[in-house]
């Protein structure tokens, strides 16, 4: 076999990787537990299913991000950065929320913790 | 350096910061941090093909810094260069066992040391290995950038190709 066929051949198992690794990420279950973490300490750990409707901000280095809690469901409602990635991924569902400018982080707790935590 | 040398790679320079700038203007397709078709990429892999490692870089950093700078996205910059550095350095290896023809593979390849070394940078800044959830989502892109990225810089170079010997025969 040419190098250039095992090449090809590593390029598209890392492509088709990269599809199974998504669906992964995409179908993992998800726990009501979510961790907000900036600048890798952890901020807030919240139970959504508890929470009551309510926005709340933090600040990193003068720079506010506005994050809100509505029926459950929590999403990033205002940035102030250059990209508003953040804003544009919406309620938190599979990826997490993340504001690279202002190192925020938003995510789901890992479904083995809260089991722990639950029972 | 003379005069010709420099000018053609401030001409290849201008070329990919025009590209970057008029992609900043297409709506990213998801609100992925750091996915991007890469259009200027073309002239990288363009460049890493007919010149040599140290004026290869001298183009892609001079596009990095202005580019960041026109955008106005300063705080990109470092995921910006950790990716470049890695995919320039895969690439230029690659480019000894890939040939001309097989650009493209070359171009994906580059496209995923590109996604790799970004999302590196990102959990050093963040410290949190939180981010790596976005590498696969960069990858699946990435692959598919890098395969169009790559095919156009082929057709460049083919058509390049074409035009000298028409030249040589119309003299």
């Amino acid at each position: 076999m040419s190098r250039n066929k095992v090449l090809a051949i590593t390029a598209a198992v890392i492509f088709l990787g990269a599809v199974i690794w998504c669906a992964v990420i995409l179908l993992k279950p998800k726990s009501n537990i979510v961790n907000i973490t900036q600048d890798g300490t952890l901020l807030y750990s919240l139970d959504l299913s508890r929470e009551k409707d309510r926005t709340f901000t933090v600040e990193y280095k003068d720079r506010k991000n506005t994050i809100e809690i509505k029926d459950g469901r929590i999403r990033m409602l205002e940035a102030e950065c250059p990209d508003h990635i953040c804003v544009d991924t919406g309620w938190l569902e599979d990826v997490p929320i993340v504001c690279l400018p202002n190192r925020l982080v938003i995510d789901h707790a890992d479904k083995t913790d809260t089991d722990a935590q639950t029972r | 350096m003379n005069t010709k040398k420099l000018t053609y790679m401030a001409m290849l320079t201008t070329i990919s910061l025009i590209i970057f700038i008029v992609e900043l203007r297409i709506p990213t397709l998801a609100p992925i941090p750091g996915m991007k078709l890469g259009l200027a990429n073309i002239i990288t892999v363009y460049a890493v093909y007919t010149l040599n490692v140290k004026k290869v870089g001298m183009i892609v950093f001079a596009r990095i810094l202005l580019g960041s700078m026109f955008s106005g996205n300063i705080s990109a910059l470092i995921y910006s260069i950790s990716g470049a550095v890695l995919c320039l350095l895969g690439m230029l290896i690659l480019r000894k066992m890939i040939g001309k023809e097989q650009l493209w593979l070359c171009s994906i390849f580059g496209a995923i040391f590109h996604n790799i070394g970004q999302t590196a940078a990102a959990v050093f800044v963040m410290k949190t290995t939180t981010v790596i959830a976005y590498l696969p989502f960069l990858l699946v892109s990435g692959c598919i950038a890098g395969l169009f990225t790559g095919l156009c810089a082929t057709y460049i170079i083919r058509s390049e190709r074409y035009t000298m010997r028409s030249e040589e025969t119309s003299r």
